[in-house]
């Protein structure tokens, strides 16, 4: 549980708002953070931050507010940050609809992804595990990666209950990049969880040595534009499918009519009957939150069965506009489970009977030329390699994949039975850990690569 | 609250006593003040109506040629702040292949504020509202389905010390305006039209940037006739064309494949596991040719009223103006003082000859990092925009990005954008929507051969660009004329 003192403070702050009739919420978010970063081999960035950031929202009628303070926190600060939320209100014009405050359903004290021992991880043993790395590849290829780490405590007070939320976790995200200085291809392997066990240099060097020989004995290939089938990664499926949720399910999108459901509606088939997705706070490989950052408890929610559209997800701002129910959708921290299918664990005895497939494990700087068509482009990078007959035969220049989601999710024909855990956390502004459970493969064919280039 | 005198003398300690424990060099930045806030007006509702106010400082210790760095939000614990920094250093020195080396900079003491004639923050909420509503009040017709009207303002000082005795001190305003509009189209997709407040790089930076008709609500009415002209317009077609890029388009296009790619850090390999590299190597200073001839590329961070303009990087360096590339050769890189030493020595000969002032952090609590400034095209001697579309064959005027993704060596880019306008035998025929272009940064580059005049030159305010571990957002300019360039690749195929 939250501190004390600074519990005492935040309630102090909240029930003195209550009692002056002010509609508010508070929302703590309190990180420290660690980052290592590889850069030629060497530890190019060692870093540690320790943040404190409170948000106070205001709700007057149909005025609303907020004013987020970051800085040493205490009784005054906490005070002053709810009174400038209070003076911003005032001045707010009304909105032709009332916002929603939060309201938090129950008491909730979330800290089963807390692990003392990663919150207290430092530089030395990641400097370690790189040089552990480095030592067994050995000085052929430089090395690059990053491994954050963090712990990070959620914190959430309404004046609309006397119930309280509060979420501890920890996460870590490990990454080492190789590239070699002459032939300029680049290999990559991950690891991520909430636990300091959860990274294995054993884990690594064995991926990486899995890929080294192709890389190290066979020249690159430069396809040309084409369809292709192409055996996605777990990361880049992850990549595809949280692109075609935000443009296609994400509330807002699809009340504006912006989206690729622009002229769907709930129960319609827009993915094929293999793919069923549920936003699901409480697998495990995923980070899990078991409130929202509206106060609402999150629990089990369908987005697609069998291809059909389950349910759409409402953030307390677009909620509130809309009139539509609130989902547990104001968040970052997404739960989404991807279901497998009857795949091979093995990727590449998957696609043993097919004559060439592009191995595409991760895809560069997605991005959406056409929200209304569904229309998502991006470029192969790390590990990407042409599979012939089940075999890796060469690694694979940076190829542009251009597509629609539809096409991808309606032509899934093999998804592996083994789930993944992908990281898709960020520190923009704040640390927000994100992890979805995806297959850890999915063939897709007739895939369109628009352009590629000479190199990697 | 803790004293700010108490503060100053902790950081001036605490600079001293991490150099007599072996460190080569130390800095440390301190927010006292750091404040934004964000106005949404989305459908005539202030929808956001947000402030961040921030404080806290950032230890930087470079020891045994390796950087350690630790930030912390509470004032109260400077001392703890500068332990961990030294000691995220000692840690990070025991991997180092080539030790770090910040050069030489004879200390100054120095001051930097914006150009500023009314502080955003000093006009009341109420006035600041009143002005979107007014935005929000001339976009608004029946026809149109969707209106944003958003207004973002920071202000900061940054107070930076070092161990040679520099002492810099910031105060730091932007202000950021957008305009955007949508409507369905005849196949019942949603297109946009937007505006972004820009300048023409001379003039103050305050509130009266984003209440000056010319760079802003004065666009209103224009928008609102291109988006009408885009709803029963034709897709583009696929095919190889003539583009001529706007200035609204062309500062993207500059940004992604000339300013990342340019970064020394990337060009080193400093961003492999997460920004990308760069297609660029150390020996292509000096001698790759990036361009045509009519490729003239600076960065100059003393455009007046640009958020690329800072007065001193977070290294302590003055603000510079140098070339980046000069007549399509490549001549220079976006550098911080750190990484000239080891571009030398991998080049095996001077390619960089001092810091070109790129060293920027995007808050307290983040490391610097290479960053552009205001990197920017140079006006060429191609007239106006009637002049070049004059002189255009086959080809379209492009736009305004709605989608953007780039190789991870910025080897090759794919482009979307709100609207095209066809060009056929020197004139503009039609209005076409969904148009995307893609190509291949050098062939690309080699392929420009319009540059408007100074007189089609535009400064965009770049709000959001995003780079480093951890991520770090930060705020820049692109001063872009019209380009033109011959048979690129464009819209996409059925």
């Amino acid at each position: 549980m939250l501190d004390t003192h600074t519990r005492e403070v935040l309630t102090g702050v909240i029930d003195d708002a209550r009692h002056k009739g002010i509609q508010a919420s508070l929302l703590l978010h309190r990180e420290r953070s660690h980052l290592l970063r590889i850069g030629n081999s060497s530890v190019s960035l060692n870093t540690s931050e320790s943040l404190t950031r409170l948000k106070a929202r205001v709700v007057d009628g149909r005025r609303e507010a907020t004013h987020t303070y970051l800085g040493e926190l205490g009784t005054d600060d906490a005070r002053e940050t709810l009174e400038a939320a209070v003076a911003k209100v005032r001045e707010a014009p009304e909105r032709d609809f009332e916002p929603i405050l939060e309201h938090v359903d129950e008491t909730v004290i979330q800290e089963d992804q807390y692990d003392p021992a990663l919150a207290e991880l430092d530089g030395t043993s990641k400097a370690a595990g790189y040089a552990r790395i480095m030592r067994e590849i050995g000085p052929s290829v430089t090395y690059s990666g990053a491994w954050s780490s963090g712990a990070t405590e959620t914190y959430l007070l309404s004046t609309a209950s006397e119930a309280e939320a509060y979420h501890r976790c920890t996460d870590q995200q490990f990454s080492v990049v190789l590239k070699h200085p002459a032939a300029e291809w680049e290999l990559r392997t991950d690891d991520t969880g909430w636990r300091v066990l959860d990274f294995s240099a054993e884990r690594s060097i064995a991926e990486i040595r899995r890929l080294l020989p192709v890389y190290e004995s066979r020249d690159g290939i430069k396809i040309e534009p084409g369809q292709y089938t192409v055996l996605f990664g777990a990361q880049a499926l992850a990549e595809i499918l949280g692109m075609a949720l935000w443009t296609g399910l994400y509330g807002r999108m699809y009340e504006e009519k912006q989206g690729w459901t622009a002229h769907h509606k709930e129960g319609d088939r827009v993915f094929g009957a293999n793919i069923s997705i549920t936003d699901d706070p409480e697998d495990a490989n995923t980070f899990r939150y078991g409130f929202d950052l509206g106060g609402m408890r999150r629990g089990r929610y369908p987005l697609l069965e069998h291809g059909r559209i389950a349910g759409f997800m409402y953030d307390i701002e677009t909620a509130a506009k809309y009139k539509r129910p609130l989902t547990g959708h104001t968040t970052q921290t997404m739960s989404v489970v991807m279901d497998g299918g009857d795949g091979a664990a093995d990727p590449l005895a998957a696609v043993a009977d097919r004559a060439r497939v592009l191995w595409i494990p991760a895809l560069h700087y997605m991005n959406v030329p056409s929200r209304a068509k569904g229309l998502f482009t991006g470029s192969s990078r790390f590990s990407a390699v042409v599979v012939e007959r089940g075999r890796i035969v060469a690694p694979l220049f940076s190829s542009r994949v251009t597509e629609s989601f539809e096409n991808v999710f309606n032509n899934l024909s093999v998804l592996s039975r083994e789930q993944i855990s992908v990281n898709l956390s960020d520190t923009y502004g704040q640390r927000a850990p994100v992890a979805w459970s995806v297959p850890s493969y999915a063939v897709a064919d007739g895939i369109h690569i628009t352009d590629t280039a000479d190199s990697f | 609250m803790c004293d700010t005198g108490r503060i100053h003398q902790e950081i001036e300690e605490g600079i001293s006593r991490v150099m007599d424990q072996g460190a080569s060099y130390a800095d440390v930045r301190f927010h006292p003040e750091d404040v934004s806030e964000s106005l949404v007006m989305y459908d005539g509702n202030l929808e956001n109506n947000e402030t961040l106010q921030q404080s806290g400082l950032g230890v930087r210790v470079l020891w045994g040629g390796a950087w350690g760095f630790a930030a912390s939000s509470d004032l109260c614990r400077i001392g703890e702040c500068f332990a961990r920094s030294l000691a995220n250093a000692r840690t990070a020195a025991s991997l180092v292949a080539l030790p770090l080396d910040m050069g030489r900079m004879s200390p100054h003491r120095s001051a930097f504020a914006s150009p500023v004639e009314i502080d955003p923050f000093s006009v009341p909420v109420g006035e600041r509202v009143g002005l979107l509503r007014r935005m929000d009040e001339q976009i608004s017709e029946d026809w149109i389905q969707r209106r944003i009207v958003a207004a973002a303002t920071q202000k900061k000082t940054v107070q930076f010390w070092n161990s040679e005795g520099t002492f810099v001190e910031k105060k730091l305003t932007n202000v950021f305006g957008t305009i955007m509009i949508m409507a369905a189209d005849k196949d019942g997709q949603m297109q946009r039209r937007s505006h972004d407040l820009y300048t023409r790089g001379s003039g103050t930076r305050g509130w009266e940037m984003i209440a000056d008709d010319e760079l802003f609500g004065g666009h209103a009415q224009r928008v609102k006739r291109e988006l009408a002209d885009l709803l029963p317009a034709e897709a583009l077609d696929h095919g190889r064309r003539s583009v001529i890029l706007l200035p609204g388009q062309a500062w993207l296009q500059v940004h992604e494949t000339i300013g990342h790619p340019l970064e020394l850090d990337r060009i080193l390999g400093y961003e492999l596991s997460y920004a990308g590299g760069s297609l660029v190597t150390p020996n292509d200073i000096g001698t790759l040719r990036y361009g045509s001839e009519k490729l003239n590329v600076s960065s100059f961070g003393g455009i007046a009223n640009s958020p690329g303009s800072f007065g001193f990087d977070d290294d302590g360096t003055p603000e510079r103006d140098y070339m980046l590339i000069d007549k399509g050769i490549l001549v220079n890189v976006l550098s911080s003082r750190a990484m000239v030493n080891e571009v030398n020595e991998v080049a095996g000969r001077q390619v960089v000859r001092e810091s070109g002032g790129a060293a920027r952090a995007s808050s307290f609590y983040r490391a610097p990092l290479e960053r552009m400034t205001n990197v920017n095209i140079v006006p060429g001697d191609d007239g106006t925009l009637e002049d070049i579309v004059a002189s255009t064959e086959d080809g379209i005027i492009v736009d305004t990005p709605t989608s953007w993704s780039i190789g991870s060596n910025r080897e090759h880019f794919h482009f979307g954008c709100e609207i095209a306008w066809e060009v056929k035998n020197g004139r503009r025929t039609r209005v076409l929507r969904n148009p995307t272009y893609q190509g291949h940064t050098v062939e690309f580059y080699n392929s420009l051969d319009a540059v408007g005049d100074a007189s089609t030159w535009r400064v965009h305010q770049v709000e959001n660009c995003g780079k480093g571990e951890p991520n770090q957002i930060m705020q820049l300019g692109h001063g872009v004329p019209v380009i033109r360039f011959q048979n690129v690749e464009s819209g996409e195929k059925e």
